[in-house]
C-alpha cells in the first residue's frame, strides 16, 4: 500500500472522527477544540490536493480567526458541560439521524452512478502543478472575479458593523 | 516534498465520499444539537465539506476557478460566523443561556 | 348642439341634482335643495323641449333619434348598448316626466318646508327623474329594465321617506316586494323576447315582427307578452299586484303625485304601447289585459267610493284609471291609452297636489270627514281641484272627456273589445263621477267640519303655481287628441294631433265592426248623461247632508262591509299567501338550514379544525424540526431524481 494512499485515508479518518466528536461532545469548549483539529486536518487535505494557497487560508482564517472568535465567545459565556445538549424526542432524533444517513447514502449512490462522468481520476492528474499556483489564483481573482472580490470586501465591512450593532441590542421585545 | 504520483490511486470519488460524509455529520449536528454555538460549528463543518469537494473538483479537472469559489465560501463563512456569534451573544445576554429553544419564540 | 350632447345633458342634470343634494343630505336648507332640484329637472325639461322640437323638424315617417353612448354588454349573440331612442312615444313621455316633474318639484319646495331632510327628499326625487328618463328613452329592454328597477328603488325610498314611522317603512317594503314579483316576471319576459327574436332592441324587434307573424306560430310570443304584462301589473298596480299602491300613499304627497299617479305607474302602459306590435300578435294576452284592466278599474272604483282618506281615494282612483289604460291597450286602442296616460298625468297630478295643498293647510289631516267647506279658505286650490274633478269625470271640453270617451268607444267597437267590457267601463266611469264628486263635496263644499284648533289657509305661491299650470293643462290638454267624430262638427276640422303624431310608431287596431258614427254619438251621450247623473246624486248625497248613503250601505249589508275593507284582499294575501310563505320559510329555516345545512357546514369546519389540530404540530416553532422537514424533502426529491436516472 502506498504511503500517499495511507495519508489520504489517515487524514480522512481524522477529519471525520473529529467532526463527529464536534457533534457528539457535551462540552462546547471541547467541540471548538475538535473543530480546530478538523480544520487543520482539512488544510492538510487541501495541501495534498495541491491547493497550497487555500490550505494556507484555511489555516489562517478558519483554524486561526474563526476559531479564535468561537473560543472568545465561549469564554464570554463561561459554559460548563451541558445537561441536555441534544434536542428532545427520540422519534424525531432517530428520524433526523436516519434521514441524514439516508442522504449520505443517496449522495454516495449518486457519486457511484456518475463515476463514468467523473472519471477524471488519475488520468487527468496534474503532475507539474501548472496553472494551479498561487500566482494563477491571484491573477484570476484580481481580473475575472474582481467585482465579486470587491463585493466581498464590502460584505465584510457590513458584517463588521452589523455584528457590533446586533451584539449591542439590550434585552428583547418579549417580556 | 511529497511524492504526488504515489497518490494517484486515490481518485475524485474518494474525496467526494469524504466530503459527503463530512457534510452529513455537520447536518446531524445542526439537526440534533441544542446549543447555538455548536450548531454554528456544525454549519462550519458543512461549509468545509463543500469546500473540500470544490478543491477536489478543482484539482482533478485542472480548473483553478474552483479554488476561487472556495476562497469566496471561506469569506462568507467567516462573515456568517461573525453575525451568528453576535446573535448568540445577544441571546446569551437576554437569557443567560444559548439554547436553540429560545428561537422557538419565533412561532406565532 | 349634437344629439349625443343633448341626451347626455338630459340625463346629467337630474343626476347632478341628485349628487348635489345627496352629498349634503343632512342639510335642512329646503330652499337651496328645492331650487337646485327644481332647476335640474327644469333644465331637463328645456332640453326635452329642444329635442322634441328637433324631432318635429324631421320628416314625418322618419321621426326617431337614436343616440349610442357606449357599448354596454356584448356577449356572444347578445348585445345591449347604452343607447337611447327618441321617437314620438318617448317624446310624449319625456315631456310629461320632465314637465309635470318640474312642476311637482316646485310644489315640493313649499310642501317640504317643514321637513327634517329636504335635501334627501329632493335628491331622491331627482334620481327618480333620472331613472324614469332611462326607462322611457332606453332603446332596448335592458336599459328600460335598469330604469324600471331604478324607479322602483326611488319609489321605495320615497314611500318610506318618513321611515321612523313603522307603518310607512312597511308600506315602502310592501311596494318594493310587490314590485319585485312583477320584476321577476318582467325579466322572464325579457329572456323570452331574447330567445324569440335574438335581440332586445325595440327597432330590431319591430322589424322582425312581420316575419314572425307570417310563421304563424305565436306560442313563445304569447308567453313573452304574458310575462311582460305580469311585470307591468306589478309596476302599474293592476290586479293581482295592485295592493301596494294604496299603501304607497304613506309617502309625501308630491311623491304620490309624481311617482304614484303621473309617471312611474304608467311605465307598464308605456311598455305595452312600446311593444304594441308584438302584443298585436298575441290576441289571447290582449284579451287578458283588457279583462284585468276592466276588473281593476271596476273594483278599485268601488273601493274608492267607501274610503275616507283623501289620498286613499285618489290612490284607488289612480288604480282605477290605470285599469282604464290597460283596458284600452287590451282592446288595441294604443293611442287612446297614451292619450289617457297623458291627460291622467295632468289631472291626477293636479288632484294629488291639490290634496297635498289641502293636507298641508289642514296640518297633516287626511280624513275628508273632518274637512268640508274649504272652498272659502283655499280658493285657488279649490278652483284648480274643480278643474281636475271635471277632467277626471269626463266633462267636455276638459282633458279627461276625450281620452275616456275614446277608450270606451274602442272598447265597444274594436274587434278585440266586447260589450261586456264596455258595460264595466261605463259603470266605472259612472262610479268615478260619483266618488270624485263625493270627494269634492266632502272636502270643499258643504259646511265645515274642521276642528276648532285647525286654521286652514291658502298655500304659498310656489305651491299654487304648479296647481294653476296643471289646471290649465287639465283643461286644454285633451285638445290635442280630439276624436274624428267631434272634430267632424268643429269649425276647421281640427285633426287628432296625437294620433297623427304617434302614427308612424303605434297604430290602433282597425275598427272593422258594424258600429257606426251614430252608435258613437249614442254611446257618448249615454255615458255623459250617466256621469252627470252620478255626479248630481253624489252632490245631493254629500254636500247636502243626506242620510241616504248610510241607508244604502246598511241595505247592502255584508257587501258594503266587504267594499269598505277593500274586499279583504290584503287579508286574503296575508292569510293565504304571505303567512303560509312565512311558515314555510320558518320550516325551511328550522329543518333545512339549521338542522341540515348548518350541520353540514359545522361538520366541514370540524373536519378542517381537526386537520389543523393534527397538522399544527408541524408548525411548532422548533427550527431544528423545520430543518428536518427540509432535509426529508430534499431526500425525497433526490431519491426521485436518482430513481429516474
Amino acid at each position: 500500500m502506498d504511503i500517499s494512499v495511507l495519508l489520504f485515508y489517515g487524514l480522512s479518518f481524522i477529519v471525520l472522527c473529529f467532526a463527529l466528536a464536534v457533534v457528539v461532545s457535551n462540552n462546547p469548549v471541547y467541540s471548538a477544540f475538535y473543530l480546530a483539529i478538523t480544520m487543520v486536518s482539512l488544510a492538510f487535505v487541501y495541501f495534498i490536493l495541491q491547493a497550497y494557497f487555500i490550505a494556507g487560508v484555511q489555516l489562517i482564517v478558519y483554524a486561526g480567526a474563526v476559531m479564535v472568535l468561537f473560543v472568545m465567545v465561549l469564554m464570554m459565556f463561561d459554559l460548563k458541560k451541558e445537561k441536555d445538549s441534544f434536542s428532545k424526542g427520540r422519534m424525531s432524533n432517530f428520524l433526523k439521524v436516519s434521514s441524514v444517513g439516508w442522504l449520505w447514502g443517496l449522495i454516495a449512490g449518486a457519486i457511484y452512478m456518475s463515476s463514468d462522468l467523473l472519471s477524471m481520476g488519475a488520468t487527468l492528474h496534474n503532475k507539474d502543478g501548472v496553472g494551479t499556483t498561487t500566482k494563477d489564483l491571484a491573477k484570476l481573482l484580481y481580473t475575472d472575479y474582481i467585482f465579486a472580490f470587491e463585493l466581498l470586501g464590502l460584505l465584510l465591512l457590513l458584517i463588521a458593523v452589523g455584528a457590533v450593532a446586533v451584539s449591542r441590542i439590550k434585552g428583547g421585545t418579549h417580556a | 516534498m511529497l511524492n504526488f504520483e504515489s497518490l494517484a490511486a486515490i481518485g475524485l470519488n474518494h474525496y467526494l465520499i469524504v466530503s459527503a460524509a463530512l457534510f452529513c455529520i455537520g447536518m446531524v449536528g445542526v439537526l440534533v444539537r441544542r446549543n447555538v454555538l455548536v450548531i454554528l460549528m456544525s454549519i462550519e463543518l458543512m461549509l468545509n465539506a463543500v469546500n473540500l469537494s470544490f478543491v477536489a473538483f478543482s484539482h482533478f479537472s485542472q480548473n483553478i476557478n474552483g479554488q476561487v469559489m472556495v476562497f469566496f465560501v471561506m469569506t462568507i463563512a467567516a462573515a456568517e460566523a461573525g453575525v451568528g456569534l453576535a446573535i448568540a451573544v445577544t441571546i446569551f445576554k437576554r437569557f443567560k443561556e444559548v439554547n436553540i429553544s429560545f428561537f422557538e419564540q419565533l412561532k406565532g | 348642439m349634437s344629439n349625443t350632447l343633448l341626451f347626455s345633458l338630459l340625463f346629467i342634470f337630474p343626476l347632478l341634482g341628485f349628487l348635489f343634494n345627496g352629498i349634503r343630505f343632512k342639510s335642512k336648507n329646503y330652499k337651496l335643495a328645492g331650487i337646485v332640484g327644481t332647476a335640474a329637472v327644469g333644465a331637463s325639461f328645456l332640453i326635452s323641449v329642444i329635442l322634441v322640437a328637433k324631432l318635429i323638424g324631421l320628416e314625418e315617417g322618419a321621426r326617431s333619434i337614436t343616440v349610442h353612448l357606449f357599448d354596454w354588454i356584448n356577449i356572444g349573440d347578445f348585445s345591449a348598448n347604452a343607447s337611447f331612442l327618441l321617437d314620438p312615444i318617448s317624446a310624449v313621455m319625456i315631456l310629461i316626466i320632465t314637465g309635470v316633474g318640474s312642476l311637482i318639484h316646485l310644489f315640493s319646495i313649499g310642501y317640504m318646508s317643514h321637513d327634517e331632510r329636504p335635501s334627501k327628499y329632493f335628491s331622491f326625487l331627482n334620481l327618480f327623474i333620472f331613472n324614469m328618463l332611462l326607462l322611457v328613452l332606453g332603446d332596448n329592454l335592458l336599459v328600460l329594465f335598469v330604469g324600471w328597477e331604478g324607479v322602483g328603488l326611488c319609489s321605495y325610498l320615497l314611500i318610506g321617506f318618513w321611515f321612523t314611522d313603522q307603518q310607512k317603512a312597511a308600506a315602502g317594503m310592501k311596494a318594493f316586494i310587490t314590485n319585485r314579483i312583477g320584476d321577476a316576471a318582467f325579466l322572464i319576459g325579457l329572456f323570452l323576447v331574447f330567445t324569440n327574436f335574438g335581440t332586445i332592441e325595440f327597432s330590431s324587434i319591430t322589424s322582425l315582427l312581420p316575419a314572425t307573424a307570417e310563421s304563424g306560430w305565436s306560442g313563445p310570443i304569447t308567453l313573452a307578452c304574458l310575462f311582460l304584462f305580469i311585470g307591468a301589473t306589478g309596476k302599474s298596480a293592476q290586479i293581482p299586484l295592485y295592493v301596494w299602491l294604496p299603501d304607497a300613499m304613506a309617502g309625501p304627497t308630491p311623491v304620490s303625485a309624481l311617482i304614484h299617479a303621473a309617471t312611474m305607474v304608467t311605465a307598464g302602459i308605456y311598455l305595452i304601447v312600446r311593444l304594441s306590435g308584438m302584443y298585436m300578435l298575441a290576441p289571447d294576452v290582449m284579451m287578458l289585459i283588457a279583462i284585468i284592466g276592466a276588473l281593476t278599474a271596476f273594483f278599485a272604483a268601488t273601493i274608492a267610493i267607501t274610503q275616507n282618506d283623501i289620498k286613499k281615494i285618489l290612490a284607488y282612483s289612480t288604480v282605477s284609471q290605470l285599469g282604464y289604460m290597460f283596458l284600452a291597450v287590451g282592446v288595441g286602442a294604443f293611442v287612446p291609452a297614451m292619450f289617457h296616460l297623458m291627460t291622467h298625468a295632468f289631472f291626477k297630478a293636479l288632484m294629488f297636489l291639490g290634496s297635498g295643498s289641502v293636507i298641508h293647510a289642514m296640518h297633516e289631516e287626511q280624513d275628508i270627514r273632518k274637512m268640508g267647506g274649504l272652498k272659502k279658505y283655499m280658493p285657488i286650490t279649490h278652483f284648480t281641484f274643480l278643474l281636475g274633478w271635471l277632467a277626471i269625470i269626463g266633462i267636455p271640453p276638459l282633458a279627461g272627456f276625450f281620452s275616456k270617451d275614446e277608450i270606451l268607444w274602442y272598447t265597444f267597437a274594436s274587434p278585440a273589445g266586447s260589450k261586456v267590457l264596455w258595460v264595466i267601463g261605463a259603470i266605472t266611469a259612472v262610479m268615478t263621477a260619483f266618488y270624485m264628486t263625493r270627494l269634492m263635496a266632502l272636502t270643499f263644499w258643504g259646511e265645515s267640519r274642521v276642528s276648532k284648533d285647525v286654521h286652514p289657509h291658502e298655500s304659498p305661491v310656489s305651491m299654487t303655481i304648479p296647481l294653476i299650470v296643471l289646471g290649465v293643462l287639465s283643461t286644454i290638454g285633451g285638445w290635442i287628441g280630439i276624436p274624428h267624430l267631434i272634430s267632424h262638427y268643429l269649425p276647421g276640422h281640427i285633426p287628432n294631433v296625437l294620433e297623427h303624431w304617434l302614427e308612424p310608431v303605434v297604430k290602433n287596431i282597425e275598427l272593422t265592426g258594424p258600429a257606426t258614427m251614430a252608435d258613437e254619438i249614442v254611446i257618448m251621450s249615454l255615458t255623459m248623461a250617466l256621469i252627470i247623473g252620478a255626479a248630481w246624486t253624489a252632490y245631493m248625497f254629500y254636500a247636502r247632508k243626506s242620510s241616504i248613503p248610510s241607508k244604502v250601505s246598511k241595505a247592502l249589508g255584508p257587501l258594503s262591509t266587504a267594499v269598505e275593507n277593500k274586499y279583504f284582499v290584503d287579508e286574503f294575501y296575508n292569510s293565504k299567501l304571505i303567512n303560509p310563505l312565512i311558515e314555510a320559510s320558518k320550516g325551511l329555516w328550522l329543518y333545512i338550514d339549521v338542522n341540515f345545512i348548518d350541520k353540514v357546514t359545522y361538520l366541514a369546519s370540524d373536519f378542517a379544525t381537526g386537520c389543523g389540530r393534527g397538522i399544527k404540530h408541524l408548525q411548532n416553532g422548533n427550527i431544528q424540526r423545520y430543518a428536518m422537514y427540509m432535509s426529508v424533502g430534499l431526500i425525497l426529491i433526490l431519491s426521485l431524481i436518482l430513481m429516474g436516472s
